[in-house]
């Protein structure tokens, strides 16, 4: 039973990370239509500029996350305004795009680790006291992790239902030529949605560095497995689906750790990927028109 | 409003030196079998289809490959045959981003002014769009436009799949409401008879060119129009 809890709360605070970037990561895909798989990446790349600012910079790690985040939504914006707008004004099959996307995950991870080299790496940051939940143990630091996390899920629930921009997201989703027929800057919406999700990719990468205590350039490299399975589990461009896959896949990953091999946790999400492409590909919240 | 408008795809023009001429209170029918091009003239004025030769202009303003959007701030409201409402978003929503270029205050007023012409509309606000039916769906689409007041209305073939009565009540009761009420409507319509009972001029269109125009009572009159449109029953 301890086992269970103990996995259950590492699991908590994996979902929590994985929640913040799955939303990034669905809402770009939603609005722009391009399934970044250079998302990892730009996670770890975010990370490592906490990295400097906190050790080099001598800033408190939090303060640091700020630089973070800022550098996953500019690099973001740049990603998708100068290389994947080019590839889609060609009108190429969607499959180019998924390996442009590949192409520039590898050099955003290896091009990292030609800088930093293969080290591991941590912040200068304490994890705080302890506290015991129901047979839980979490740090300050995870309780904080899943408060920001929690905070994210509210902010970007508020952004998409009550906020014109959110509204203008949706209906860009939904159907981009008719919301330009609204009036609709179908083009300054996309732009934004990269800033902002680029900026949970950022929060996320910093708060993926910070939660594993130790982290390196390739880390985050498997992360978009996670990152797939809790998007199409939820429902492929469902924002609030993707807050549903990842707790669902953060949580299963932890116990299945726990209970089968901690090497399976990427074999088990991805055969929760394989089985709701399988059997649902438009996930739990998605309808078959996102699929 | 479009002088010797040519326009297609990828540059191959699918509509050629197309005059269209529409004054505010009017209802012009585009009428023609299909792939004659009708849609395809109706998506060029609105700029979702680029304009090889000729012009557009509104009110004496040229807007002649404006981007969509910039077409929609200068009075033009489009509705699509296909795709014309936002699926996952609820019919008050739908109608929000029709109101997109409004101030917020001004957002609340038009809902209200809106569904004063589409009571129906009252009880499914919260209702997610793709949950209408035929007709539902089309007065939203409808409504959606009307949230800018718009003083043309672009509307390709609006009773597409709708029942034959409700079809009816659209066209006569509400678009030719639209224009009695001051707005220039510009309609693509299948259904040739029931679009030239509300129309005071009536184009028709056949190989992407006009083969003939008039008003509808001479066409009416016209023995290759009544063939080919009217199924040989010539009363309107």
């Amino acid at each position: 039973m301890s086992v269970f809890l103990s996995s259950l709360g590492f699991g908590i605070i994996s979902a929590a990370v994985l929640a913040i970037a799955t939303v990034g990561f669905t809402m770009q895909f939603a609005v722009t239509n391009v399934l970044n798989l250079a998302y990892g990446s730009v996670m770890i790349n975010s990370a490592f500029v906490t990295y400097f600012l906190n050790i080099h910079g001598h800033l408190n790690a939090w303060v640091a996350l700020i630089g973070g985040v800022a550098t996953g939504s500019v690099a973001s914006y740049l990603l998708n305004r100068f290389i994947y707008t080019p590839f889609q004004r060609r009108n190429l099959a969607p499959i180019t795009i998924v390996i442009v996307a590949l192409g520039v995950d590898l050099c955003g991870t290896f091009g990292l680790q030609a800088i930093v080299g293969g080290s591991y790496f941590s912040y200068r940051q304490s994890l705080g006291r302890e506290w015991h939940f129901l047979g839980m143990y979490f740090s300050t630091l995870q309780l904080t992790i899943i408060a920001i996390a929690l905070g994210v899920m509210l902010a970007v629930a508020w952004l998409l239902r009550y906020t014109r921009l959110g509204k203008a997201m949706r209906a860009t989703s939904a159907n981009p030529n008719l919301a330009r027929n609204s009036g609709v800057r179908t083009q300054w919406v996309i732009s934004t949605t990269w800033l902002i999700s680029g900026a949970l990719a950022g929060l996320a990468g910093t708060v993926f560095a910070m939660n594993t205590g130790v982290f390196e350039a390739t880390s985050a490299q498997l992360y978009i497995v996670l990152l797939l399975a809790a998007m199409f589990l939820g429902g492929p461009g469902e924002p609030y689906g993707a807050m549903l896959g990842a707790a669902t896949i953060g949580i299963a990953t932890e116990l299945s750790a726990a209970f089968i091999n901690p090497q399976y946790k990427m074999v088990i999400a991805f055969l929760i990927l394989l089985g709701m492409l399988t059997f649902r590909p438009y996930g739990l919240f998605g309808s078959e028109r996102t699929a | 409003m479009a002088s010797q408008v040519s326009a297609g795809y990828d540059g191959r023009a699918i509509v050629h030196g197309i005059d269209v001429e529409a004054n505010p209170g009017r209802v012009v029918s585009i009428v023609g079998p299909n792939g004659s091009g009708k849609s395809t003239l109706l998506k060029s004025l609105v700029g979702v289809v680029p304009i090889l030769g000729g012009a557009v202009s509104v009110g004496g303003t040229d807007i002649t490959n404006l981007p969509p959007e910039k077409i929609a701030t200068m009075g033009v409201g489009y509705v699509p045959q296909v795709d014309d409402v936002f699926p996952p978003l609820t019919v008050k929503e739908n109608l929000e981003i029709g109101g997109y270029l409004l101030a917020r205050h001004q957002v609340h007023e038009r809902i209200g002014a809106v569904l004063e012409f589409f009571p129906r509309l009252k009880r499914m606000m919260t209702r997610k769009a793709g949950k209408l039916s035929g007709g539902e769906r089309k007065m939203l689409a409808m409504g959606r436009v009307l949230m800018l007041s718009p003083s043309v209305l672009v509307l390709d073939e609006p009773t597409a799949n709708l029942a034959p009565l409700v079809a009816t009540q659209l066209l006569e009761e509400y678009i030719r409401g639209f224009a009695d009420a001051g707005s220039t409507v510009l309609l693509v319509e299948q259904r040739a008879k029931a679009a030239l009972r509300i129309s005071d001029w009536t184009l028709v269109l056949g190989g992407g060119r006009v083969v003939l125009s008039g008003r509808p009572d001479d066409l009416a009159d016209n023995p290759v129009f009544v063939e080919s449109f009217l199924g040989g029953g010539a009363h309107l």
